[in-house]
């Protein structure tokens, strides 16, 4: 991992708030993995975080989406084709997935990206995946593919209801044996990971806090985690060094 | 490595007047990855207490304009866990080991001193935190008062020969009194500035930002605040001081030595370009070449107007 000095080489506008960005940048390309982040600069105090929603080895690119939320946000939204920029990566756990497996993705919220750097990885290697996203209505759908099974909230897209009940459609034979992960707001990744323990399955979701360095060392972004010592009622992990992923049964949601 | 960066406070040599602040370099391993910190001066470790802590709840950070204000409130592994995992660790970064050290009252820090005693060749010297703003009890609520400083730091001088190096906060009337209390404790040096103690506020909820309401304030708006304290204290002690303060480019250490300080520590620039201790090295040699100067000749030559 360091500090790239990447150059954004195509950029595309999602909806009227997400843009989805691709940086040159060989070094974050072949090193990523799932579940990982980068931490980019832009001109205010602190950098920010996302989840790599994908990447390219053979140009030597990789992929976020950006919701534009606040200032910091929205000038990199305005990265223009041909800028260049810091950004330090790749970063953090990702998901630990092998091509025996079988999974099923779960993403909610800007979710979608690291759950699409998933899919993609996983279709590659050949891996049984199924992916089930949630949105509040159609017009917040984006990275859908025909295979999803879609959920909003308005039921004006997909099924009707929240991604439990897409999950629901699934058989018996889909669950056998799978692992899922989740990526989504906290909401949702607690009923998620409550719908895998009640099937007996494996769930690894994606931690996020107000971050700072993205590399372990300032210790703001913790997630509470159950204790591993007696005495104590519990633990603080870095979500950016110790994560973002974890299994669901060690976080406290 | 140029012999020009080389610098002494008190009897410690250090290879470059650069350490890389408590807690904002964990204990090392991170950066290690990124740069070799071979060519520190030193790393004060996270700081450490008697038993572990898990540190505040919530969110612990906000963005300002210029810095940053952070509210972790010590979260360590506590310092048996840090001489088993840790102290063997930062020996083997063949840079200055600082341990840093917080409690909550005078026993926590003699129990911490007495416990890191028999590693003292593992151990160039001891940064005690009486200014840690995040916590309830201890750090800076000792480190505000002056004769509880004296007494403090004379009673750490009875238990070791290692160098003690206090850490200061900012967050009092006159830092020349706190300064003094500790020299007079019989401190080997001062470590100045911790965060300043502030507050966000998101205007949509009218709450706190931090889950801790208050937090400390660190990056480059700090600067001047540290430098006029470094400043101040000089013209009136004895022993070395350590800047500390919104350092993010060679110009600010040579501004901070000229201030009076004999080394520097880097803090929140590493949160925001990790590298940025290997540069400003690379600059401040490039500078003693340029300017044929060692940069010890700096310390403590400014001219008042």
């Amino acid at each position: 991992m360091k500090d790239n000095y990447c150059e954004l080489v195509s950029k595309e506008f999602l909806n009227e708030d997400t843009v989805y960005l691709e940086f040159l940048c060989p070094e974050i390309a072949n090193n990523a993995v799932p579940g990982q982040f980068v931490n980019v600069t832009c001109s205010k105090f602190l950098r920010r975080p996302f989840g790599i929603a994908g990447v390219n080895k053979e140009k030597g690119t990789f992929r976020i989406g950006v919701k534009i939320i606040g200032e910091g946000t929205t000038e990199i939204a305005c990265f223009e084709e041909g800028d260049e920029v810091f950004i330090l990566g790749p970063l953090g756990n990702g998901f630990d997935f092998n091509k025996d497996g079988k999974y099923i993705l779960i993403s909610g919220g800007t979710g979608v990206f690291p759950i699409n750097f998933a899919y993609e990885y996983l279709s590659e290697i050949g891996a049984d995946v199924k992916v089930v996203q949630g949105f509040r209505n159609m017009s917040q759908v984006i990275m859908n593919k025909p295979e999803f099974i879609l959920t909003t909230d308005s039921g004006d897209a997909g099924i009707k209801g929240n991604c439990c009940d897409g999950l629901n459609t699934l058989s018996d034979e889909d669950l056998k044996d799978a692992t899922v992960a989740c990526v989504g707001p906290i909401p949702m990744m607690k009923a998620v990971s409550a719908w895998a323990d009640s099937k007996g399955l494996d769930c690894y979701i994606s931690m996020e806090q107000r971050m700072a360095c993205g590399i372990g060392i300032c210790l703001v972004c913790v997630c509470k985690t159950k204790a591993q010592e007696q005495g104590v009622e519990f633990d603080h992990k870095r979500c950016c060094k110790d994560g973002p992923v974890f299994n669901s049964k060690e976080v406290i949601l | 490595m140029s012999e020009k960066l080389f610098v002494k406070v008190g009897d410690v040599v250090l290879k470059s007047p650069i350490i890389l602040a408590s807690g904002t370099c964990n204990m090392g391993r991170e950066l290690s990855e990124i740069y070799d910190l071979s060519i520190l001066g030193g790393l004060s470790s996270k700081g450490l207490t008697i038993k572990p802590r898990v540190g505040n709840e919530g969110v612990r950070v906000a963005e300002c304009e210029c810095g940053m204000l952070n509210s972790v409130g010590l979260q360590n592994p506590g310092v048996d866990h840090f001489i088993k995992e840790d102290l063997g660790y930062m020996n083997t970064l063949d840079t200055g080991v600082i341990v840093n050290v917080a409690g909550h009252c005078f026993e926590d820090y003699i129990d911490i001193v007495n416990k890191l005693n028999p590693y003292a060749d593992m151990i160039d010297a001891l940064e005690v935190n009486l200014s840690c703003p995040n916590v309830k009890a201890g750090c800076m609520s000792i480190g505000s008062d002056p004769e509880q400083i004296k007494a403090i730091v004379s009673e750490l001088r009875k238990l070791t020969d290692l160098p003690l190096w206090i850490k200061l906060t900012p967050n009092v009337t006159d830092i020349k009194q706190t300064a003094l209390a500790a020299q007079e404790g019989g401190a080997d040096a001062v470590v100045l500035i911790n965060t300043l103690l502030g507050m966000k506020i998101d205007i949509k909820t009218r709450r706190p930002v931090l889950r801790n309401n208050t937090g400390g304030y660190s990056g480059p708006a700090v600067k001047p605040v540290a430098i006029r304290m470094v400043a101040e204290c000089s013209q009136v002690l004895d022993i070395p001081i350590i800047g500390c303060g919104g350092i993010s480019s060679a110009e600010d250490v040579i501004e901070f030595m000229i201030a009076g300080a004999s080394a520097v520590e880097i803090g929140t620039a590493n949160l925001v370009v990790p590298e940025s201790p290997k540069f400003i090295t690379e600059e401040l040699e490039a500078w003693c070449k340029d300017n044929d100067t060692s940069l010890e000749s700096l310390t403590a030559t400014l001219q008042l107007w």
